[in-house]
Protein backbone atom coordinates (compact mmCIF):
# COMPACT_ATOMS: atom_id res chain seq x y z
CA UNK A 1 0.00 0.00 0.00
CA UNK A 2 2.91 2.37 0.64
CA UNK A 3 4.21 2.08 -2.93
CA UNK A 4 0.88 3.13 -4.53
CA UNK A 5 0.92 6.51 -6.20
CA UNK A 6 -1.48 9.10 -4.84
CA UNK A 7 -3.95 8.69 -7.71
CA UNK A 8 -3.85 4.92 -7.40
CA UNK A 9 -4.45 5.11 -3.63
CA UNK A 10 -7.41 7.43 -4.11
CA UNK A 11 -8.85 5.22 -6.84
CA UNK A 12 -8.54 2.22 -4.53
CA UNK A 13 -10.15 3.90 -1.54
CA UNK A 14 -13.13 5.23 -3.55
CA UNK A 15 -13.65 2.02 -5.49
CA UNK A 16 -17.15 0.50 -5.52
CA UNK A 17 -17.43 -3.02 -4.08
CA UNK A 18 -20.15 -5.59 -4.70
CA UNK A 19 -21.70 -7.22 -1.63
CA UNK A 20 -23.74 -10.44 -1.59
CA UNK A 21 -26.51 -11.12 0.98
CA UNK A 22 -28.40 -14.40 1.21
CA UNK A 23 -31.95 -13.63 2.34
CA UNK A 24 -33.05 -17.24 2.95
CA UNK A 25 -35.09 -17.44 6.21
CA UNK A 26 -34.16 -13.84 7.10
CA UNK A 27 -36.46 -10.98 8.17
CA UNK A 28 -36.69 -8.61 5.16
CA UNK A 29 -36.40 -5.51 7.38
CA UNK A 30 -33.00 -6.52 8.73
CA UNK A 31 -31.81 -7.40 5.21
CA UNK A 32 -33.07 -4.02 4.00
CA UNK A 33 -31.29 -2.07 6.74
CA UNK A 34 -27.98 -3.79 5.94
CA UNK A 35 -28.54 -3.03 2.24
CA UNK A 36 -29.39 0.62 2.85
CA UNK A 37 -26.27 1.17 5.00
CA UNK A 38 -24.04 -0.15 2.24
CA UNK A 39 -25.89 1.56 -0.60
CA UNK A 40 -25.40 4.93 1.08
CA UNK A 41 -21.77 4.24 1.91
CA UNK A 42 -22.29 4.69 5.65
CA UNK A 43 -20.08 1.68 6.34
CA UNK A 44 -17.02 3.65 5.18
CA UNK A 45 -15.10 6.07 7.43
CA UNK A 46 -14.71 8.43 4.43
CA UNK A 47 -18.48 8.84 4.13
CA UNK A 48 -19.95 12.08 2.81
CA UNK A 49 -23.42 12.54 1.33
CA UNK A 50 -22.09 14.25 -1.82
CA UNK A 51 -19.27 11.79 -2.47
CA UNK A 52 -21.38 9.05 -4.10
CA UNK A 53 -19.42 6.25 -2.50
CA UNK A 54 -22.22 3.73 -2.15
CA UNK A 55 -21.56 0.13 -3.11
CA UNK A 56 -23.55 -2.42 -5.08
CA UNK A 57 -25.57 -4.95 -3.09
CA UNK A 58 -26.87 -8.23 -4.52
CA UNK A 59 -29.67 -9.97 -2.58
CA UNK A 60 -30.36 -13.61 -3.45
CA UNK A 61 -33.17 -15.96 -2.39
CA UNK A 62 -35.60 -13.11 -1.86
CA UNK A 63 -38.40 -15.58 -2.50
CA UNK A 64 -37.49 -17.32 0.80
CA UNK A 65 -37.60 -14.37 3.19
CA UNK A 66 -39.30 -14.94 6.53
CA UNK A 67 -41.49 -12.36 8.23
CA UNK A 68 -41.87 -12.78 11.98
CA UNK A 69 -45.26 -12.89 13.65
CA UNK A 70 -48.41 -12.75 11.52
CA UNK A 71 -47.06 -10.14 9.11
CA UNK A 72 -47.66 -12.27 6.03
CA UNK A 73 -51.40 -11.80 6.62
CA UNK A 74 -51.45 -8.55 8.58
CA UNK A 75 -48.90 -6.30 6.83
CA UNK A 76 -50.60 -4.26 4.13
CA UNK A 77 -48.92 -2.61 1.16
CA UNK A 78 -51.03 0.28 -0.16
CA UNK A 79 -50.86 2.16 -3.43
CA UNK A 80 -53.06 4.43 -5.53
CA UNK A 81 -53.23 4.32 -9.29
CA UNK A 82 -54.16 8.02 -9.50
CA UNK A 83 -57.62 7.32 -10.90
CA UNK A 84 -60.73 7.67 -8.69
CA UNK A 85 -61.47 4.45 -6.85
CA UNK A 86 -57.94 3.26 -7.53
CA UNK A 87 -56.81 2.76 -3.94
CA UNK A 88 -55.33 -0.74 -3.77
CA UNK A 89 -54.36 -2.60 -0.61
CA UNK A 90 -52.52 -5.88 -0.83
CA UNK A 91 -51.32 -8.12 1.98
CA UNK A 92 -47.66 -9.09 2.13
CA UNK A 93 -48.49 -12.67 1.13
CA UNK A 94 -50.36 -11.58 -2.00
CA UNK A 95 -47.63 -9.13 -3.00
CA UNK A 96 -44.96 -11.79 -2.51
CA UNK A 97 -46.98 -14.19 -4.64
CA UNK A 98 -47.25 -11.64 -7.44
CA UNK A 99 -43.64 -10.42 -7.30
CA UNK A 100 -41.08 -12.09 -4.98
CA UNK A 101 -38.65 -9.15 -5.27
CA UNK A 102 -41.10 -6.41 -4.28
CA UNK A 103 -41.03 -6.75 -0.48
CA UNK A 104 -37.26 -6.35 -0.19
CA UNK A 105 -37.27 -3.60 -2.81
CA UNK A 106 -39.96 -1.57 -1.02
CA UNK A 107 -38.26 -2.09 2.33
CA UNK A 108 -34.92 -0.78 1.05
CA UNK A 109 -36.63 2.10 -0.79
CA UNK A 110 -38.24 3.20 2.46
CA UNK A 111 -34.98 3.04 4.41
CA UNK A 112 -32.90 5.13 2.03
CA UNK A 113 -32.76 8.94 2.54
CA UNK A 114 -35.62 10.66 0.76
CA UNK A 115 -33.59 12.70 -1.72
CA UNK A 116 -32.59 12.55 -5.37
CA UNK A 117 -29.77 10.09 -4.65
CA UNK A 118 -32.31 7.45 -3.68
CA UNK A 119 -33.09 6.40 -7.25
CA UNK A 120 -29.40 6.05 -8.08
CA UNK A 121 -28.88 3.92 -4.98
CA UNK A 122 -31.84 1.71 -5.91
CA UNK A 123 -30.26 1.16 -9.32
CA UNK A 124 -27.23 -0.25 -7.48
CA UNK A 125 -29.40 -2.76 -5.60
CA UNK A 126 -29.84 -6.10 -7.40
CA UNK A 127 -32.45 -8.52 -6.06
CA UNK A 128 -32.84 -12.08 -7.30
CA UNK A 129 -35.68 -14.33 -6.16
CA UNK A 130 -33.58 -17.50 -6.33
CA UNK A 131 -30.00 -18.69 -6.20
CA UNK A 132 -29.19 -18.11 -9.88
CA UNK A 133 -27.10 -15.07 -10.72
CA UNK A 134 -26.11 -13.85 -14.16
CA UNK A 135 -22.43 -14.34 -14.97
CA UNK A 136 -21.46 -10.68 -15.09
CA UNK A 137 -22.83 -10.01 -11.60
CA UNK A 138 -21.27 -13.23 -10.28
CA UNK A 139 -17.92 -12.06 -11.64
CA UNK A 140 -18.19 -8.70 -9.85
CA UNK A 141 -18.95 -9.93 -6.32
CA UNK A 142 -16.29 -9.10 -3.75
CA UNK A 143 -17.68 -9.92 -0.32
CA UNK A 144 -20.48 -11.94 1.23
CA UNK A 145 -22.13 -10.48 4.33
CA UNK A 146 -23.13 -12.50 7.35
CA UNK A 147 -26.84 -13.19 7.70
CA UNK A 148 -28.48 -11.08 10.44
CA UNK A 149 -30.57 -13.90 11.88
CA UNK A 150 -29.28 -17.29 12.92
CA UNK A 151 -31.56 -19.86 11.28
CA UNK A 152 -32.97 -22.18 13.99
CA UNK A 153 -32.75 -25.88 13.20
CA UNK A 154 -35.88 -27.93 12.74
CA UNK A 155 -36.50 -30.86 15.07
CA UNK A 156 -35.76 -33.40 12.32
CA UNK A 157 -32.33 -31.75 11.77
CA UNK A 158 -31.14 -32.65 15.28
CA UNK A 159 -29.40 -36.01 15.65
CA UNK A 160 -30.80 -38.57 18.09
CA UNK A 161 -27.69 -38.18 20.30
CA UNK A 162 -28.33 -34.43 20.62
CA UNK A 163 -31.98 -35.06 21.43
CA UNK A 164 -31.02 -37.56 24.14
CA UNK A 165 -28.30 -35.30 25.54
CA UNK A 166 -30.71 -32.35 25.86
CA UNK A 167 -31.42 -31.71 29.58
CA UNK A 168 -34.89 -32.69 30.80
CA UNK A 169 -36.74 -30.71 33.45
CA UNK A 170 -38.66 -33.73 34.72
CA UNK A 171 -39.01 -37.39 33.74
CA UNK A 172 -42.61 -38.59 33.35
CA UNK A 173 -43.70 -41.78 35.15
CA UNK A 174 -44.23 -44.95 33.06
CA UNK A 175 -47.99 -44.74 32.89
CA UNK A 176 -48.04 -41.08 31.87
CA UNK A 177 -49.78 -40.50 28.52
CA UNK A 178 -47.46 -38.57 26.15
CA UNK A 179 -49.04 -37.42 22.93
CA UNK B 1 -31.25 87.07 6.84
CA UNK B 2 -32.77 83.58 7.03
CA UNK B 3 -29.54 81.56 7.45
CA UNK B 4 -28.03 83.01 10.62
CA UNK B 5 -25.20 80.45 11.43
CA UNK B 6 -22.47 79.07 9.13
CA UNK B 7 -23.63 75.36 9.19
CA UNK B 8 -26.96 76.44 7.70
CA UNK B 9 -25.23 78.06 4.65
CA UNK B 10 -23.62 74.69 3.55
CA UNK B 11 -25.77 73.04 0.83
CA UNK B 12 -23.63 69.93 0.15
CA UNK B 13 -25.27 66.64 1.31
CA UNK B 14 -21.98 65.03 2.33
CA UNK B 15 -18.80 64.30 0.40
CA UNK B 16 -18.48 60.52 0.85
CA UNK B 17 -21.68 58.92 -0.50
CA UNK B 18 -19.68 57.17 -3.26
CA UNK B 19 -17.51 55.30 -0.78
CA UNK B 20 -20.43 54.33 1.43
CA UNK B 21 -22.25 52.87 -1.59
CA UNK B 22 -19.13 51.04 -2.76
CA UNK B 23 -18.68 49.52 0.71
CA UNK B 24 -22.04 47.82 0.31
CA UNK B 25 -21.78 46.97 -3.38
CA UNK B 26 -18.45 45.18 -2.87
CA UNK B 27 -20.41 42.47 -0.99
CA UNK B 28 -22.83 42.14 -3.93
CA UNK B 29 -20.43 41.99 -6.87
CA UNK B 30 -20.86 38.22 -7.39
CA UNK B 31 -24.69 38.35 -7.43
CA UNK B 32 -26.85 37.78 -10.46
CA UNK B 33 -28.84 40.47 -12.24
CA UNK B 34 -29.24 44.11 -11.23
CA UNK B 35 -28.65 43.28 -7.58
CA UNK B 36 -24.90 43.51 -8.23
CA UNK B 37 -25.09 47.10 -9.58
CA UNK B 38 -28.09 48.99 -8.24
CA UNK B 39 -27.88 50.17 -4.66
CA UNK B 40 -31.54 49.79 -3.62
CA UNK B 41 -31.74 46.22 -4.89
CA UNK B 42 -28.30 45.40 -3.55
CA UNK B 43 -29.14 46.58 -0.02
CA UNK B 44 -31.92 44.01 0.28
CA UNK B 45 -29.89 41.21 -1.32
CA UNK B 46 -26.83 41.85 0.82
CA UNK B 47 -28.86 41.90 4.01
CA UNK B 48 -30.38 38.49 3.08
CA UNK B 49 -26.96 37.16 2.22
CA UNK B 50 -25.61 38.18 5.63
CA UNK B 51 -28.59 36.58 7.38
CA UNK B 52 -28.02 33.32 5.52
CA UNK B 53 -24.31 33.47 6.32
CA UNK B 54 -24.99 33.88 10.04
CA UNK B 55 -27.46 31.01 10.02
CA UNK B 56 -24.99 28.89 8.06
CA UNK B 57 -22.23 29.46 10.61
CA UNK B 58 -24.33 27.88 13.39
CA UNK B 59 -25.52 25.06 11.10
CA UNK B 60 -21.96 24.30 9.98
CA UNK B 61 -20.93 23.39 13.51
CA UNK B 62 -23.89 21.04 13.87
CA UNK B 63 -23.41 19.42 10.45
CA UNK B 64 -19.68 18.88 10.93
CA UNK B 65 -20.27 17.15 14.27
CA UNK B 66 -22.93 14.93 12.70
CA UNK B 67 -20.51 13.98 9.92
CA UNK B 68 -17.75 13.17 12.41
CA UNK B 69 -20.12 10.98 14.40
CA UNK B 70 -21.26 9.11 11.25
CA UNK B 71 -17.65 8.50 10.25
CA UNK B 72 -16.62 7.30 13.71
CA UNK B 73 -19.66 4.99 13.82
CA UNK B 74 -18.74 3.50 10.42
CA UNK B 75 -15.11 2.96 11.42
CA UNK B 76 -15.97 1.45 14.79
CA UNK B 77 -18.46 -0.94 13.20
CA UNK B 78 -15.65 -2.14 10.97
CA UNK B 79 -13.94 -3.23 14.18
CA UNK B 80 -17.02 -4.80 15.73
CA UNK B 81 -18.02 -2.01 18.13
CA UNK B 82 -20.84 0.53 18.14
CA UNK B 83 -20.34 4.29 18.32
CA UNK B 84 -22.03 4.83 21.74
CA UNK B 85 -20.03 1.98 23.29
CA UNK B 86 -16.78 3.38 21.89
CA UNK B 87 -17.37 6.96 23.05
CA UNK B 88 -18.68 5.98 26.49
CA UNK B 89 -15.74 3.70 27.18
CA UNK B 90 -13.21 6.22 25.90
CA UNK B 91 -14.70 8.83 28.24
CA UNK B 92 -14.58 6.34 31.11
CA UNK B 93 -10.92 5.71 30.32
CA UNK B 94 -10.41 9.54 30.42
CA UNK B 95 -9.35 9.72 26.77
CA UNK B 96 -10.40 13.29 26.02
CA UNK B 97 -10.16 13.19 22.22
CA UNK B 98 -12.98 15.04 20.50
CA UNK B 99 -15.01 13.63 17.63
CA UNK B 100 -13.14 15.70 15.04
CA UNK B 101 -9.79 14.17 15.95
CA UNK B 102 -11.14 10.62 16.30
CA UNK B 103 -12.78 10.81 12.85
CA UNK B 104 -9.54 12.07 11.30
CA UNK B 105 -7.60 9.28 13.01
CA UNK B 106 -10.13 6.76 11.67
CA UNK B 107 -9.41 7.95 8.12
CA UNK B 108 -5.69 8.64 8.11
CA UNK B 109 -4.36 6.57 11.05
CA UNK B 110 -6.26 3.24 10.98
CA UNK B 111 -3.95 1.43 13.39
CA UNK B 112 -4.24 4.18 15.99
CA UNK B 113 -8.01 3.94 15.69
CA UNK B 114 -7.83 0.17 16.09
CA UNK B 115 -5.85 0.62 19.29
CA UNK B 116 -8.50 3.06 20.55
CA UNK B 117 -11.22 0.47 19.86
CA UNK B 118 -9.20 -2.16 21.73
CA UNK B 119 -8.81 0.18 24.68
CA UNK B 120 -12.54 0.89 24.72
CA UNK B 121 -13.33 -2.82 24.42
CA UNK B 122 -11.03 -3.63 27.35
CA UNK B 123 -12.67 -0.92 29.47
CA UNK B 124 -16.12 -2.17 28.46
CA UNK B 125 -15.31 -5.71 29.52
CA UNK B 126 -13.43 -4.70 32.67
CA UNK B 127 -16.32 -5.64 34.94
CA UNK B 128 -16.88 -8.97 33.21
CA UNK B 129 -13.18 -9.84 33.21
CA UNK B 130 -12.90 -8.92 36.88
CA UNK B 131 -15.82 -11.25 37.68
CA UNK B 132 -14.93 -14.12 35.36
CA UNK B 133 -11.29 -13.71 34.40
CA UNK B 134 -8.14 -14.63 36.27
CA UNK B 135 -7.27 -11.18 37.61
CA UNK B 136 -4.64 -10.52 34.93
CA UNK B 137 -4.48 -7.32 32.88
CA UNK B 138 -5.79 -7.66 29.31
CA UNK B 139 -2.74 -7.99 27.02
CA UNK B 140 -1.72 -5.00 24.99
CA UNK B 141 -3.77 -2.43 26.89
CA UNK B 142 -2.01 0.30 28.86
CA UNK B 143 -3.86 0.78 32.14
CA UNK B 144 -3.39 2.77 35.35
CA UNK B 145 -2.11 -0.28 37.24
CA UNK B 146 0.68 -0.66 34.67
CA UNK B 147 1.44 3.07 35.01
CA UNK B 148 1.67 2.86 38.80
CA UNK B 149 4.18 0.06 38.52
Amino acid sequence: MSNFSRTAQQWASFARSWFLIDARMQPPGKIASMCSVRLQGKHKPIYHAISDLGDHVVVINSRHIAFSGNKWEQKVYSSHTGYPGGFKQVTAAQLHQKDPKAIVKLAVYGMLPKNLHRRTMMQRLHIFPDDELPEDILANLTEELQQPREIPRKLNEYTQEEKDAFPRVWTPPEDYLLK
Amino acid sequence: MVFLTLPCWIRSRGPDRYWKVQELLKHARHFRGRKNRCYSLAVRAVRRAFVYATRGRTLKKRNMRKLWITRIAAASREHGMTYPALIHNLIKSSVQLNRKVISQLAITEPRTFLSLTKLARARQQEGLQAALGDGKEPPGVFSRIVVKQ
